[in-house]
């Protein structure tokens, strides 16, 4: 479409978006029920940060964009249509496969409140009422699920909420925990600290290639089993293999969108498309924004403008764009736009939820498959396994430097940042960067963006020798 | 070759049935809980178990895989002492036959991981005479705890998980008649730290209750000596994982439910909640225990000394006068309900 106008793939701030919009209208664009100009959203639901970002201009990421900020808006009318509503906290990807596997079932991680501070610039206070409520600044942005759940202004209520735990994060658990005690039931299952297998351990592949010794791998389905009895339970008839095998193979198919999106946009040689759009459509991966089919439509369609791109050369980055690798998500997404303006490109991501990106395997009984799947996540084993898997992202899709995005007050991020930034010193010799970013980053933005350039022109340093 | 593990909730038992020394980490004299620096959102309790393991070359550490903060420690020792090290996943979940194969599973390899290091392989004989033994001290210890003064009994209870020995419990002086009865609750509470008691009772305090790792709740495993017989590692599982009582398993409701017996047994005016810096499991329980038990709630970080700093000094005093103007005026008592209405509740909230 927006070749069709005419237009060179560019960013957008909101106001010119809204121009746009209105001149995509006027050619014709169609939309989903949930589209819309861009702007709405600010007043609408008060997402103040949007004023301060920078978009794609293409109307495939304004149907991104519009999916993702209408996800709350949809799950309240899919409650209206007596559908059941599955609050999955922690796991991010797995659960969310079982549930839609259901029909008129549909799952949502409330662990999204995450990103509701930036989005509305703090205006909403769910900072200060999980403060209130004894989760202070110490605990990663995630708190603000908690008054989240109390208010119901942003999501509604779930009828069944299930948590994994653990090896999971102290901030996630003790938070669910607290949000438990304050009289939501909470469906826990174990998920084990994922250890290499000893030698000769019977051992079994997760996606992604690592190993998991097979006794771990049955203990998750043991697990899974509870969660598939009590997905059973809240719907009233038996989840099956078969839904099951469904369920999964219509996973995958998000899953090879998102893999041909991020191959085409991570290998092209100038980028197709910014960090933030690939950011929103690795997120689709978890839970399908509360819509499944809905989400395959909006991948494709941005594959296809991807696609489209490249194969005419045009990108919406400069070409010699420092390839910079991204690890964990961005407290306040204005950040990613940051990094570009500042001469740099994302061209790859550990957003700490890769195993929600491999394919699930199709082959095994479809348990099993999801407990591989689950034991693969990235936050659940060694910080060597995930350095190791970055390390091999960064060969493969060339990077010139890495940031690590420090989450204020996570339980994981001290420590492992300096691990994978020691192995990727160690290993790729690429120029590394810790950058703590809180949820509205604009009184740091003066030291962020000397450092960003700092890393960016060390990078550069590099081509020349 | 002594093998020293970070929680009570690693079996000491079965570390001792290998022929190796068993040694609770929190209370070896050298750990130094000074080394984290202070706001790099690293818990300086399992920062000190790596730097503790590797300067001692010649022992070994057990991690338990409780919180993120040491399994994240863990990922530092194994990259510096690989084949000294070894994380012990303990279940979050203790319900279900999955945890029970979990933590039976992790026994198996942890010795192997001592084999490795030299012991030998445990005799069945040998292990239920140890269980019988662990048993009876746990009980007279736990037994000795209203008859001696908190310090005294710390000591004690340091002792049974320093090198597996009983100290006499000697009925120690009483504190004056009017000191406010308090729980101490939380994590470890290392030696260096016991001066916190200390300062509790100068402030006009007593500890009735330690549920800290220092205290009886560190004690709560017992083993079915006649399931033992037949299958002494069943008996372990059962003893730890259906007897713990801790602030990481979910739900965490048999923590409260003991605290709640016990509140109750030792008429318990105030709780005193002790954490480390960058300890969300413990801090974030701070007002569920409000809640739980309508009872003021002083939260102290370590990084604040070992209770006796100043700062900590002046709040335990507004704290301690809070609970006897409460006890002397049922009006204030009333205010114990909410937090905001506790100056030195409130104090406690400050951000890292
Ligand atoms: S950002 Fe980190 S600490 Fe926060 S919920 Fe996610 S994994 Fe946990
Ligand atoms: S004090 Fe808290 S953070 Fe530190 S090791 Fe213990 S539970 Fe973990």
């Amino acid at each position: 479409m927006s070749e069709s106008l005419g237009d060179a793939p560019r960013k957008l701030g909101l106001d010119a978006w809204d121009q746009r919009y209105a001149a995509l209208r006027q050619a014709g664009l169609s939309e989903p029920e949930y589209g819309g100009p861009l702007g709405r959203h600010v007043f609408e639901r008060g997402d103040l940060r949007l004023r301060h970002l920078e978009f794609d201009n293409s109307a495939a990421a304004l149907r991104l964009w519009n999916f993702l900020l209408t996800e709350n808006e949809r799950l309240r009318q899919a409650r209206t249509r007596g559908e059941k509503i599955v609050g999955t906290m922690k796991d991010l990807g797995t659960v969310p496969v079982m549930a839609y596997a259901l029909p008129r079932v549909r799952a949502f991680y409330p662990d999204g409140a995450w990103w509701t501070p930036c989005l509305m610039e703090c205006s909403d206070g769910l900072l200060q009422q999980a403060d209130l409520q004894g989760i202070d600044g110490s605990f990663c942005p995630v708190r603000a699920l908690l008054p989240a759940f109390e208010t119901e202004a942003h999501f509604p209520q779930p009828d069944w909420l299930v948590c994994s735990t653990g090896a999971v994060c102290d901030d996630f658990t003790a938070i669910a925990q607290r949000l438990e005690r304050l009289g939501h039931p909470i469906c826990w299952w174990e998920m084990p600290r994922r250890r290499s297998p000893d030698p000769g351990e019977p051992a079994c592949t997760l996606p992604g290639g690592g190993l998991a010794p097979a006794v771990q791998v049955q203990w998750v389905r043991d697990e899974l089993e509870r969660v598939r009895a009590g997905l059973s339970g809240l719907v009233g008839q038996p989840l099956t293999d078969e839904q099951l095998r469904d369920g999964i193979r219509e996973a995958n198919r998000v899953r090879r969108l998102l893999g041909a999106l991020r191959e085409a946009a991570h290998g092209a040689p100038s980028a197709p498309l910014p960090a933030l759009e690939l950011l929103v459509a690795e997120m689709l991966t978890l839970h399908f924004c509360s819509d499944r089919d809905e989400t395959v439509a909006v991948l494709a369609e941005l594959l296809v403008e991807v696609q489209t791109r490249c194969a005419q050369g045009h990108a919406v980055l400069a070409a010699n764009a420092v390839r910079v690798y991204w690890v964990n998500p961005v407290a306040d997404l204005r950040v990613l736009n940051r990094l570009e303006e500042w001469g740099g490109r994302v061209c790859g991501s550990d957003y700490m939820f890769t195993h929600a990106l491999d394919l699930i395997p199709e082959t095994l009984p479809p348990l099993e498959a999801l407990a591989r799947t689950a034991l693969a996540d990235p936050m659940v084993g060694p910080t060597a396994d995930r350095a190791e898997r970055i390390v091999a992202e960064c060969r493969a899709w060339g990077a010139e430097a890495l940031v690590v995005a420090r989450i204020p007050g996570a339980s994981h991020c001290a420590r492992e940042g300096a691990i994978i930034r020691e192995e990727v010193r160690a290993k790729v010799g690429l120029p590394t960067i810790d950058l703590e970013i809180p949820p509205v980053c604009d009184a740091m933005l003066p030291t962020l963006d000397s450092r960003l350039q700092a890393l960016l022109e060390a990078a550069r340093a590099r081509r020349s020798t | 070759m002594q093998i020293f593990f970070s929680s009570p909730w690693i079996p000491a038992e079965w570390i001792r049935a290998h022929g190796l020394e068993a040694r609770a980490l929190g209370f070896a004299p050298d750990l130094d809980l000074a080394a984290a620096r202070p706001g790099a959102g690293v818990c300086a309790y399992a920062e000190a178990v790596v730097g503790w393991l590797e300067r001692h070359a010649e022992s070994a550490a057990v991690f338990a895989s409780t919180c993120d903060q040491m399994r994240r420690a863990f990922d530092i020792a194994t990259r510096r002492a690989p084949s000294r090290s070894f994380l012990f996943n303990v279940p979050a979940t203790w319900q279900t036959p999955t945890a029970g194969q979990m933590f039976r599973a992790e026994l198996e390899r942890l010795g192997r991981f001592l084999e490795a290091l030299g012991g030998r392989a445990p005799q069945a004989e040998d292990l239920v005479r140890r269980l019988a033994d662990s048993n009876g001290k746990r009980r007279r210890l736990l037994a000795g705890a209203p008859r001696c003064r908190a310090h005294a009994y710390a000591a004690a209870v340091a002792r049974f998980h320093w090198d597996g020995s009983e100290a006499v419990i000697e009925p120690s002086g009483p504190l004056p008649a009017e000191a406010v009865p308090l729980a101490l609750v939380g994590g470890p509470l290392p030696m260096a730290h016991w001066g916190l008691i200390e300062a509790l009772e100068r402030a006009g305090g007593r500890v009735a209750l330690n549920a800290t790792e220092t205290g009886e709740r560190s004690l709560l495993p017992q083993f079915r000596l006649d399931q033992a017989r037949t299958d002494p590692v069943a008996a372990l599982v059962h003893g730890y994982l259906g007897h713990s009582v801790d602030v990481f398993q979910r739900p965490n409701t048999r923590l409260y439910a003991w605290l709640g017996q016990q509140v109750a047994a030792w008429r318990i005016r105030g709780l005193v909640l002790w954490h480390f810096v960058g300890c969300d499991l413990w801090r974030a329980e701070a007002q569920s225990l409000r809640e739980a038990f309508r009872l003021p709630v002083l939260v102290l970080e370590a990084g604040e000394g070992a209770g006796d700093s100043p700062r900590s000094l002046g709040r335990l005093e507004a704290f301690l006068e809070l609970l006897k103007s409460a006890a002397s005026n049922p009006a204030v008592a009333a205010t114990a309900d909410k937090p905001e209405a506790h100056p030195a509740t409130e104090a406690s909230e400050e951000p890292r």
